[in-house]
């Protein structure tokens, strides 16, 4: 910051933007040929003129070009040709040279060429080599340019006895890269040649030294020297333009006098720039091509007044002379502010006037009040930064953004005396006014809030493998730090609505983390050995659980808006999902309602619904209760969108059906990486859960004809499987889950069990469970279950009867669950069979009916309803249809003669059955 | 195996025991003036037709190929056939039509009846009665009136009785693809019924004398031990196929009548409505007449009222047919099963 402070004066934005026009020219490519030809100094000249003005001069300085190259090879006919074009695309330019005066290169050429000529001339050995044709050019030639010459005598005099200091100053200014220069100075003495060398020579040092960090070209230019000296015809002329504008004409001594104050200027110009173009260098990788060039166009504009603002502006922030008190101040961030949000304003300067501005103020003593006022200002300006909404803030931006937050709030706890509100109007303020407290205008619950946003807006577009993306959520710490502090803060002096926001953006950066200190306090229950160490961990904060029950209850109790305190419940009942305190969540879930309307709920809140759903469906998995994980994540699975639907990624499928904008909004809507929910594990538990349910009821139905699918999906990753030409070893999740049904099927559990549990599903699924182990020991028990479920529903025909203890060796589980599972089989009536207690079997009895005797059974019924249907149309064909026609004629006795008609049917159908 | 029977010189007997009487009471009722009574059938082509499905069908594939033969007074004589060549996807292009020609041609080089007297296809498990071969039959029989279609079940014939029919269409149903309308009205007039789509025509299964005493002579040689598919008891399977097979046909059926029944009910709304706007406009004509004005001028109601689609009722009545030709089978399945079981039961209390 300080290397600003140096010039002072210069942090206007014209500057700056002057720097910019620097970068963008290659770029814009819009200056032809020779884009560094024109140095930045022509542009900030008139603008109306200039593009006619320019069009001219680099058609005669392309002339001129060709015209000193044939000079070099000495093709004179091509000088002649060119000579004549020249003079021409002169004449085109008439008008602008009448405003402008004559420009200097063009009396350079027609001196050198008269010079370069005259040589020829009298080079009378040379002359006779030359073939006929350049030998009759020449002659013409000479005749034609000392004929034309003689209306530009006096210029070319001129320039003839001052070539040499020209040259020089050329060199200098390219050094210094100044604009403006004083190119009056350089007409006085010296010759042609010896100058023209020198600066030859010189040129290409003082370009390679200016264009360094310039684009390559620059370098090319430098080389090659046939392009230097275009370079310098075109610096010449530019050099001569501005010259031009600021009258050209005047007299020697004028001019030495005119010298000093201008390259003061200069100087500080230059300063200047160099700054604006370091500044710059990081700037432009982000910033748009159309963005700069629209900056470029406000900047030109800007100049073009520039002068009067600039003598304004100077002598306040460099506080010379005048006092600064709280008037000037804010008159002049008001000043400041004016600017914000209008076309062509640079938002980077704004924001450098404001911390300019901070500083003045903090210097001179004026108060916390206006300090806080204006650091509400640079944080705004700070957001303001980024004009789209789509892009995302710079890390360097958004680094200071938060420094400034946390300065800005390091003052409000320092300075409880300052009243800090969105309602308090700009007249009301009071910023300095010591004997009463402090009122600013400004919220910073929306600051922080903003910041949030800004917050998960870089973590969704940062690559999440990145090491950035680390990098960036290390700041997720120093948000929460922020927001915590706000929330201290608020609780003492906000209203309960904003208490209420405060709190939802910290359950917003909680609910989602588990909580691993506390998870561990539960395991060691407190014992003597590591106490010290948890009570260490215990202090620093309260149990995760504990602060979000505080806060959820505080906007349970509190809250008017009906978005906050639904975002909070689900929040909530994610936690508690998220530490598996199921019973919990679910009552929760079940007692808000919001499945009943959640539909109703925009957007964003739905995904977190459905989030909390999925979590909802993990957790109840964890517990073994497959069918309320089944049922929870039902919905999300069904529909095959898990990814979009929990907002972890656009689906590829419905790009054609969105356009462009909805894109936008819908990539806007995506979670950050570090909140995604694993969507493979989100599957596993679905598919595994599936398995559990869909197996046995299979076995149980497998003649029913009318048995419905629990799980499409399963079915489908079954017929998937059942599809393969060559079945090899499970590879994916889903192979293993579809083999392990397989094996589910046949009652072999230890096969199941070694296809959902090994090595493969542990790295893939299993591990990511906190506590993983306890979940498949808790699998592996659900499988045996369910296996011998199955198994008894498979081959219960084939049994008589089987000993409970053949079955509890066969399933390796204990007597009292294998009794307690067949009881409960018997008693649902799913199996045919009782059991006798004293030898411990169970005995079937062999009443389900065969395979045919079932087709026979359906084929009954099918008919049944057939025949119904039939009577239908019969009904039809004796009913209204013969009443109908009957009566057609005569309407008034229709519906009597309909009425008989039925009464008729009804007694014959009766009687017929 | 086939061959040994027909072999055995009870061809004839064998066919016409399974199909004979049933064949001949239809076939008699229904086409009364056709001038075919009879199929006579070479053994030599149900030996290819046999052969035809062992090589190329499998399953609920269907095998198909053509009759060549002539007719003899009232008798159609199938004297050869050949198959239709298997469609795969690669020759989509391939002239069925090109290819029955170049078969013929070739065959009346070799001096064999060359003349079409129509087709034979496989069937599964009695599933033939379908729009497909309604339609490819009304074609041969539109082109040569006494064309026939032999219908081979391979899987009644792997059970130990072969089985090969002849149909053709009846004259009614002839008429009434003619006219192409299936519409319930059509069906009415042409006074067609299930049982009336279809005729059975008799066959005979003949060999030349030389053929009878070549198998004489094997019979005597042949080391084959005794076929007993006849007596197999294992018959659930193939019943619960069947029954399947009826179920949807079944389905079918619902389906079709609960579209029909939709059709009902619109027509009778629209008459109803058809009939209001008569009455309302009649009010108002007297209304008018009343006052001295113009009647109202007269409106076309078919416009106004367009009817209902009416839906077609040829596939109904094919499903009722199917239907039947299942009932039929599991009937005769059935009763042949009980049979062999009874039959079983005294071999067993007679061991005992």
């Amino acid at each position: 910051m300080s290397r600003f402070f140096t010039t002072g004066s210069d942090s206007e934005s014209e500057s700056s933007l002057s720097g910019e026009e620097l970068v963008t020219k290659p770029v814009g490519g819009n200056y032809g040929k020779q884009p560094l030809l024109l140095s930045e100094d022509e542009e900030d000249t008139k603008r109306v003129v200039r593009s006619a003005k320019d069009k001219r001069f680099e058609e005669l300085t392309n002339l001129i070009r060709t015209i000193r190259n044939a000079m070099k090879i000495r093709d004179v006919t091509k000088c002649l040709e060119e000579f004549e074009l020249l003079g021409k695309a002169y004449g085109k330019a008439k008008s602008i040279v009448d405003k402008e005066g004559v420009p200097r290169f063009y009396i350079r050429i027609l001196a050198d060429l008269e010079d370069y000529l005259n040589e020829l001339w009298e080079d009378k050995e040379g002359k006779k080599k030359m073939n006929k044709n350049n030998a009759k050019a020449l002659s013409t030639l000479r005749q034609k340019i000392r004929k034309y010459n003689r209306d530009f005598e006096s210029h070319i005099t001129n320039y003839k006895q001052n070539p040499e200091q020209s040259a020089d100053e050329d060199a200098e200014k390219n050094e210094e890269d100044s604009e403006g220069s004083s190119d009056e100075d350089e007409d006085e003495d010296g010759v042609s040649a010896a100058a023209f060398l020198k600066k030859k020579s010189e040129a290409p040092s003082g370009e390679s030294r200016k264009f360094l960090k310039k684009m390559e070209d620059d370098e090319e230019d430098s080389e090659d020297s046939e392009d230097d000296e275009d370079w310098d015809t075109g610096s010449t002329s530019s050099d001569s333009d501005s010259e031009e504008e600021e009258g050209k004409q005047t007299v020697l001594a004028s001019r030495f006098l005119k010298k000093a104050p201008t390259t003061e200027e200069d100087k500080k110009a230059a300063e200047k720039k160099r700054e604006d173009k370091a500044k710059k260098k990081h700037d432009r990788k982000s910033k748009r091509l159309d963005e700069e060039e629209e900056d470029n166009e406000g900047g030109e504009w800007e100049r073009v007044r520039g002068g009067v603002p600039l003598v304004k502006e100077k002598p306040k922030m460099f506080a010379k002379g005048t006092e600064i008190t709280h008037a000037v101040v804010i008159k002049k961030l008001n000043e400041i502010l004016q600017a914000r949000g209008k076309k062509g304003t640079d938002r980077a300067a704004q924001i450098e006037l404001l911390q300019l501005l901070v500083q003045i103020a903090s210097e001179n003593n004026l108060g916390e009040g206006v300090i806080v006022k204006i650091k509400f200002n640079i944080i705004a300006s700070l957001y303001d930064y980024n004009p789209n909404l789509a892009t995302y803030m710079k890390p360097e931006m958004w680094q200071k953004c938060l420094d400034c937050i946390n300065e800005l709030m390091d003052i409000l706890f320092a300075n409880p005396n300052i009243f800090v509100g969105e309602n308090i109007l700009e007249e009301s303020e009071n910023l300095h006014n010591a004997d009463q407290p402090l009122r600013v205008r400004g919220c910073i619950l929306t600051l922080v809030e903003r910041m949030d946003e800004e917050f998960t807006k870089i973590m969704q577009n940062t690559d999440p493998h990145s090491q950035e993306y680390v990098e960036h959520l290390k700041d997720e710490a120093q948000v929460c730090a922020i927001i915590e502090r706000v929330q201290r803060y608020l609780e003492e002096k906000g209203t309960t609505e904003e208490i209420c926001r405060v709190y939802l953006r910290r359950i917003l950066h909680t609910y989602y983390k588990f909580d691993y200190k506390a998870h561990q306090r539960q395991l060691t229950p407190p014992e003597g050995s590591s106490k010290s160490e948890q009570d260490q961990a215990e202090n620093e904060g309260e149990d995760s659980a504990v602060l979000m029950e505080r806060l959820c209850k505080y906007i349970y109790a509190k809250d008017r808006t009906d978005r906050i305190r639904t975002c909070a419940i689900l929040c909530h009942i994610y936690h508690h999902a998220l530490h598996s305190r199921w019973y919990q969540a679910r009552d929760l879930m079940l007692m808000s309602h919001l499945q009943d309307n959640i539909q109703h709920a925009d957007p964003p809140v739905q995904i977190l619904y459905n989030r909390t759903m999925v979590q909802l469906g993990i957790c109840a998995f964890r517990q073994g209760l497959t069918k309320d994980a089944h049922n929870a994540l039902l919905d999300i699975q069904s529909s095959g969108r898990a990814k979009e639907l929990l907002g972890q990624g656009l689906l590829l499928r419905s790009l054609q059906e969105r356009n462009q904008e909805q894109e936008k909004v819908e990539r806007r809507r995506q979670v950050p990486f570090h909140l995604h929910i694993n969507l493979e594990l989100l599957e596993c538990v679905y598919l595994v859960s599936a398995m559990l349910l869909e197996i046995p009821y299979m076995a149980a139905h497998e003649s029913d004809a009318r048995r419905r699918m629990i799980s499409k999906q399963f079915h489908h990753q079954l017929r998937v499987g059942e599809r393969q030409p060559l079945l090899g070893p499970p590879e994916s999740m889903r192979e293993h889950v579809v083999a392990a049904s397989k094996a589910m099927k046949m009652g072999d559990w230890k096969t199941c069990h070694s296809f959902i549990i090994n090595e493969k599903m542990n790295g893939k699924v299993w591990d990511l469970f906190p506590e993983a182990d306890k979940v498949r020991t808790m699998l592996v028990r659900k499988i045996q279950e369910e296996s011998l479920r199955t198994y008894l529903f498979t081959y219960s025909s084939v049994y008589d009867s089987i000993s409970m203890e053949t079955l509890s060796d066969m399933f390796e589980l204990d007597l009292p669950t294998v009794h307690s599972i067949i009881s409960k089989m018997i008693i649902n009536e799913e199996l045919m069979a009782s059991l006798d207690q004293p030898t411990q079997t169970v005995v079937m009895h062999r009443t389900e009916p065969t395979a045919q005797q079932n087709l026979a059974l359906q084929l009954a019924e099918k008919l049944g309803s057939l025949v119904e249907n039939n009577e239908r149309v019969f009904d039809h064909k004796q009913g209204t249809y013969g009443g109908y026609f009957r009566d057609q004629k005569d309407g008034y006795r229709k519906n009597e003669g309909y009425m008989r008609r039925g009464g008729y049917r009804q007694q014959q159908s009766q009687t017929a059955y | 195996m086939a061959s040994r029977k027909e072999g055995a010189g009870s061809a004839a007997t064998s066919s016409s025991s399974t199909t004979g009487p049933a064949g001949k009471g239809k076939g008699k009722g229904g086409s009364g003036d056709s001038a075919v009574k009879q199929v006579q059938i070479d053994g030599l082509v149900v030996l290819k037709i046999i052969k035809h499905y062992q090589e190329e069908g499998q399953g609920t594939e269907v095998v198909q190929g053509v009759l060549l033969g002539l007719v003899v007074e009232d008798r159609l004589e199938i004297t050869n056939c050949f198959p239709f060549p298997q469609h795969t996807e690669d020759d989509a292009d391939f002239d069925e039509v090109q290819y029955q020609m170049e078969m013929m041609r070739s065959l009346r080089h070799v001096n064999i009846d060359h003349l079409h007297v129509g087709w034979y296809q496989s069937t599964y498990y009695g599933s033939f009665v379908t729009r497909a071969l309604l339609d490819s039959q009304f074609s041969y029989q539109h082109a040569i009136e006494e064309s026939v279609v032999l219908i081979y079940d391979p899987i009644k014939t792997a059970q130990g009785s072969l089985s090969l029919k002849a149909y053709r269409l009846t004259p009614k149903l002839m008429e009434v693809c003619k006219e192409k309308d299936f519409s319930p009205e059509a069906l009415k007039k042409g006074n067609i019924t299930f049982e009336h789509m279809f005729e059975e025509v008799p066959i005979v299964i003949k060999n030349s004398h030389l053929i009878n005493v070549l198998m004489w002579e094997l019979e005597k040689k042949s080391a084959v031990a005794d076929k007993h598919e006849l007596l197999s008891l294992a018959s659930s399977n193939h019943l619960g196929k069947n029954l399947q097979l009826l179920m949807d046909r079944v389905d079918e059926m619902s389906q079709d009548i609960v579209k029909y029944n939709t059709y009902m009910r619109n027509t009778s709304k629209q008459q109803q409505q058809k009939h209001q706007y008569q009455q309302r406009r009649q009010q108002e004509n007297m209304q008018r007449q009343s006052r001295g004005e113009p009647p109202l001028p007269e409106e076309d109601l078919s416009k106004l009222f367009k009817p209902p689609q009416p839906p077609a009722r040829m596939d109904s009545l094919l499903i009722a047919g199917q239907i039947n030709t299942y009932c039929q089978n599991i009937k005769e399945f059935t009763a042949q099963n009980l049979g062999k079981l009874f039959m079983a039961q005294a071999l067993q209390e007679y061991n005992n």
